[in-house]
């Protein structure tokens, strides 16, 4: 009672309500890995995000590791990669034999490639991710194996046949090493990403359990000591490393979660990058905001 | 012998008895070899009763015993024994009427192999509904696992005063329906709540309905039930700009199915996904119960059956905490402690002898003329 008292003053009713039942739910599941209830409640009061205190939010069919500061999946992210799961077309010719390669750039805690991974037909799939960050690499391997999904870089070594994650260390912004770093692994039907498009003007307004919690280097799409970017500039990168023409395969798709607002700005963008770019669509959430960009190449 | 026992042995004999329709049925698959479509029906028919007219013939042999004792109980010798041998043979006629036969009459259920759904609704009384619902909730699941069917809570909307508000309970295993449906109705409870200082007595109500629930079909099978165009998914809180913006569990559903207007909302798990699956779960079985209400109204009225179904507004049971007493109305009786049926076998028993009656007041409906 005092509790949910507590919790309504911070994050109000609907919310407690709720909150409470999720971190009663996640002692009755795990008492050793989770704090008390008292605890639980102090620090959403204080608030850190309840993902972080209860280490785990679900995506689609996964239950995902999630720790400080790796950002936390989101539900638009968890909707259009299922989307994307689904409407993302087997090889063409003989059915499945060929291994479909993807590619997740901002990977953070690998929630997107793992998606693809669970979604996809064993052995169909083999994603590689990318990220700048340690701790998000650390706990991309982390939900690799919590996920039962191989860490190769080979689908096909395997029996019986799985989907399988490669993770890469590299700095999307310097395309260049990025582009050397893939070349191995390339090209890929799939490319998609949930890169940072927070404007510097917007972070500053941000809630404080993002701004306090979550790591800038996920979240912010202008650049220290450069002028702003209407939170872009990991798209334009993105873009030059499409322009290279070596990394997406003729035909193969591309998926942007973009900001509010951003998504015509970064169609425009990668359109100009994939020359010839059969169709560009804007996928909107369920709140209704236009949130991914989905552009199929051109087929050469 | 209560009435209605002796309407249903009346039924039992014009349908089993030697003079029977069945019994004719039986001469003429004996008088012709050929297997001609009707004989086919016939001999299938005659595989099916079995079962009754073995325990029919039973009956009437040991009814002829009985006929035979009564009249060694004139016999100064005898009388002691066959006194003794006629109660025993009363006894076990009573069986056979009261327990064996009903349960033969039970018409294959085409719903026998879906699992059940339970929605509870606090209605009258307050928090003092609320609790009682959260008892009613345990009750369920205890009573589900003793049967070896699979519980799980899908909704669980507390209220502020530590009570349940509604619920949704979905309950996985066969016959879980069949034997769960006579729980829809009002449920009455009447005791003096904690809260309450003077002592004063309350009565409160839960609305109970008992919806069926069949698998999903594969997903690239089309649903029966509905269209998927159909359906309108509305997410249920605003979210400002989403996305990276904002990492708040906003995870509530509402899908409403347009042609039917039924609405469904879930916010239980913090998986979208999840809260979707279930939503489609209780909406599957919303216009499943429909179709089943429709199939029989129509069934019945081309019958002119006079078996009456289950009102949903109508006052099913009455648990009385003062008097340690459960009655079920339709029943019409009172002989459970709060005990058995909270925390016993005795809501069981209540579903067993509520199907019994059922299956004999369907047989004499179709059987016996007015």
């Amino acid at each position: 009672m005092r509790l949910l008292r507590a919790l309504q003053q911070a994050i109000g009713a609907p919310s407690a309500h709720n909150e409470l039942r999720w971190m009663k739910r996640a002692i009755a599941a795990s008492p050793a890995t989770v704090p008390d209830l008292d605890t639980m409640v102090a620090r959403r009061v204080a608030g850190e995000p309840l993902q972080y205190i209860l280490g785990a939010q679900p995506f689609g069919p996964l239950m995902l590791q999630v720790r400080p500061p790796v950002l936390i999946p989101r539900p638009e992210t968890e909707d259009w990669a299922l989307r994307l799961a689904s409407a993302f077309p087997p090889p063409p010719g003989v059915t499945g034999m060929r291994v479909q390669r993807a590619l997740d750039l901002c990977t953070g805690s690998a929630c997107i490639p793992l998606l693809l991974c669970a979604q996809r037909p064993p052995g169909t799939l083999h994603a590689v991710a990318v990220d700048s960050s340690d701790a998000a690499l650390a706990l991309a391997r982390d939900n690799a194996r919590a996920c039962a999904v191989p860490c190769a870089t080979d689908a096909r070594r395997h029996t019986p046949p799985t989907n399988t994650l490669a993770l890469l260390r590299a700095d999307v912004l310097d395309t260049a090493a990025l582009a050397a770093a893939l070349r191995p692994h390339g090209p890929f039907d799939l490319l998609t990403a949930n890169p940072p498009y927070i404007t510097r003007a917007e972070y500053a307004e941000l809630p404080p359990s993002v701004r306090d919690w979550e790591d800038p280097a996920a979240l912010l799409g202008d650049l220290p000591a450069a002028p702003p970017s209407g939170g872009l500039a990991f798209y334009h990168a993105i873009a030059a490393l499409l322009a290279r023409g070596d990394v997406l395969r003729a035909g193969g798709w591309l998926a942007l979660e973009v900001g509010a607002g951003q998504a015509r700005a970064v169609a425009a963008v990668v359109g100009a990058a994939l020359a010839g770019a059969s169709e560009t669509q804007i996928w909107c959430d369920p709140w209704g905001k236009e949130r991914v960009v989905v552009a199929h190449g051109a087929r050469r | 012998m209560s009435e209605k026992h002796a309407r249903l042995l009346y039924a039992l004999g014009t349908t089993l008895g030697e003079n029977g329709v069945f019994a004719a049925n039986k001469l003429a698959q004996e008088d012709t070899n050929d297997l001609s479509h009707t004989n086919v029906a016939a001999a299938k028919q005659m595989k099916a009763m079995k079962p009754l007219q073995d325990a029919w013939d039973h009956y009437t042999l040991t009814l002829a015993t009985l006929r035979d004792t009564f009249a060694l109980l004139d016999d100064q010798d005898m009388a002691e024994l066959a006194d003794a041998e006629a109660q025993h043979i009363v006894a076990d006629l009573n069986h056979q009427l009261v327990h064996v036969i009903p349960t033969l009459l039970r018409p294959t259920s085409e719903t026998a192999d879906l699992s059940a759904l339970i929605e509870l609704k606090s209605g009258v009384g307050g928090s003092e509904s609320s609790h009682f619902l959260a008892e009613m909730l345990r009750m369920y699941v205890r009573v589900a696992r003793a049967e070896g069917w699979s519980p799980t809570i899908l909704a669980n909307n507390e209220s502020d005063n530590g009570g349940v508000k509604d619920a949704i309970l979905e309950i996985k295993g066969e016959g879980a329906y069949d034997a769960l449906k006579w729980e829809s109705g009002v449920h009455r409870v009447q005791r003096v709540p904690a809260t309450e200082a003077s002592g004063r007595l309350h009565t409160s109500t839960v609305a109970a309905v008992v919806l069926p629930l069949s698998d999903e079909p594969p997903s690239d099978v089309k649903d029966e039930l509905f269209n998927l165009e159909d359906v309108k998914i509305e997410v249920m809180r605003a979210r400002g700009a989403g996305g990276q913006h904002v990492n708040k569990t906003e995870s509530a559903v509402r899908i409403t199915h347009i042609p039917t207007g039924i609405s469904v909302s879930m916010q239980d798990e913090r998986s979208q996904h999840q809260n979707r699956r279930r939503a489609f779960q209780v909406l599957r079985a919303r216009l499943m119960d429909r179709k089943i209400i429709l199939d029989q109204a129509q069934r019945r009225a081309a019958r002119k059956s006079l078996v009456r179904t289950a009102d949903r507004s109508e006052k099913i049971r009455t648990y009385n905490y003062p008097q340690d007493r459960v009655t079920d109305h339709r029943l019409g009786k009172g002989n459970m402690s709060w005990n058995d049926v909270l925390e016993g076998d005795g809501l069981m028993i209540f579903i067993r002898e509520l199907q019994g009656k059922h299956d004999v007041d369907s047989f004499i409906d179709k059987f016996v003329p007015e």
